[in-house]
C-alpha cells in the first residue's frame, strides 16, 4: 500500500474516530451500534461501538494523531454515569476508557502498550448546546492531554423529522501541539439517523470533517 | 284471539333474542378489534438525533403499530396494534431505555 492509499485509509477511518466533539453522545440504545469518525487535522478517528444497555457502549477505537505523529487502536468502553433530564434539557456524565495498541509512525519503532481514560459532559435544551471533554493518555513512548468544550445554538427549532442545524464554536486544547489552543467555528446538521459536521480552524488552516450514524 | 296475541308476543321476544345473540359476537369482535394510542409525556426528550432512540426501541415490541414523537409537548405517541396492550410498567420501562423519564400515561381508544 502507498503512501497516498495508506493515508485515503487513514482519513475514512479518521472521520469516523472521531474525538471529543462528535463523542459528545458516547452510548445509544440497547441494540443499537453507532459509528463515528472525525477528522480535524490534527487527528483522526474512527469509533464503532455497540450498546448492550442504555448506559454502556463497547467497541473499536482507532486514532491517527497527525499532529503528533502516533497510532492508536483499542478496545473502548464508555459508560453512561448520570443523565439529568427535565421537560426543556438533557444533560449527561459520561465515562470512557480505552486500551490497545500505539505505534509511532515513521520511524520504525516497536509498537506499545497503551490506553486512555477520560470524562464527557453534555447538557442541551432544543436551542442551546454546551459539551466539555477531557482525556488522558499513555502510549507507552508518550504521555498526554487534550481537551475541548462546545457551545452552540439552533437557529431555528425544527420538528421531529426535520433536517436540524446547530451553529457551534469549539474551543480545543492540546498543551503538547504545535498550536496548542485552537478555536473552530462550525455547523452541525443532523437528519433521521445521520449526524455530519464541518467546520474551519483559522489558526491551523485546517478543516473539521465529522460524521455519525446510529442503527 | 288471545292466544294469537301470545303466539305473536312469543315470536316477537324469540326474534329479539336472536337478533341480540347475533349482534352478541359482532361486539365482542369490535372490542378485541379496537385500537388504542398510548401518550407518554417524558422528561429530557430535546433532540430528534437522540429521540431516534424512541422509534427503535418502541419499533421491537409486538403490540406496536407506529411510534410518533412529539418534540414540543415531549410526548411519544404509540399506536397499538388491534386488540393489543402494553402495561404502564412496561411502557415505562421502554421510556427508560430510550433514556428518558416517563411523567404521565394517557390512553385513548382509536
Amino acid at each position: 500500500m502507498n503512501r497516498i492509499q495508506c493515508t485515503g485509509l487513514c482519513l475514512a477511518l479518521g472521520t469516523a474516530l472521531s474525538s471529543a466533539p462528535a463523542e459528545a453522545r458516547p452510548v445509544s440504545y440497547p441494540g443499537g451500534w453507532t459509528v463515528m469518525q472525525t477528522n480535524n487535522g490534527d487527528f483522526s478517528s474512527f469509533h464503532a461501538h455497540y450498546s448492550p444497555t442504555f448506559q454502556d457502549s463497547i467497541g473499536l477505537y482507532s486514532e491517527r494523531n497527525w499532529g503528533e505523529d502516533w497510532h492508536f487502536t483499542g478496545v473502548q468502553y464508555n459508560r453512561l454515569v448520570k443523565r439529568w433530564n427535565t421537560p426543556g434539557s438533557q444533560a449527561n456524565l459520561y465515562f470512557k476508557a480505552a486500551v490497545g495498541q500505539a505505534d509511532p509512525f515513521g520511524d520504525g519503532a516497536d509498537v506499545e502498550a497503551a490506553g486512555f481514560v477520560g470524562i464527557g459532559a453534555d447538557w442541551e435544551t432544543r436551542r442551546w448546546f454546551a459539551a466539555y471533554e477531557g482525556r488522558a493518555y499513555d502510549l507507552g513512548f508518550d504521555q498526554g492531554a487534550r481537551q475541548s468544550a462546545r457551545v452552540g445554538v439552533a437557529p431555528y427549532i425544527g420538528d421531529y423529522g426535520d433536517l436540524h442545524t446547530w451553529l457551534m464554536l469549539e474551543i480545543e486544547n492540546q498543551p503538547e501541539a504545535e498550536t496548542p489552543t485552537t478555536l473552530t467555528p462550525l455547523v452541525r446538521f443532523f437528519y433521521d439517523v445521520q449526524l455530519l459536521e464541518i467546520g474551519y480552524t483559522p489558526e491551523t488552516d485546517e478543516l473539521m470533517l465529522n460524521w455519525i450514524v446510529r442503527f | 284471539m288471545k292466544l294469537m296475541l301470545t303466539a305473536l308476543a312469543a315470536t316477537t321476544l324469540t326474534l329479539a333474542a336472536s337478533v341480540v345473540s347475533a349482534q352478541q359476537p359482532v361486539a365482542v369482535e369490535a372490542a378485541t378489534t379496537a385500537q388504542t394510542m398510548v401518550t407518554a409525556k417524558v422528561n429530557g426528550m430535546v433532540c430528534d438525533f437522540c429521540a431516534r432512540a424512541v422509534t427503535k426501541v418502541f419499533g421491537k415490541e409486538d403490540a406496536v403499530e407506529n411510534v410518533h414523537v412529539d418534540l414540543d409537548k415531549g410526548e411519544i405517541h404509540v399506536t397499538l396494534k388491534s386488540g393489543a396492550d402494553i402495561t404502564d410498567e412496561r411502557v415505562e420501562t421502554l421510556v427508560k431505555k430510550s433514556g428518558y423519564d416517563l411523567v404521565t400515561i394517557e390512553r385513548e381508544s382509536l
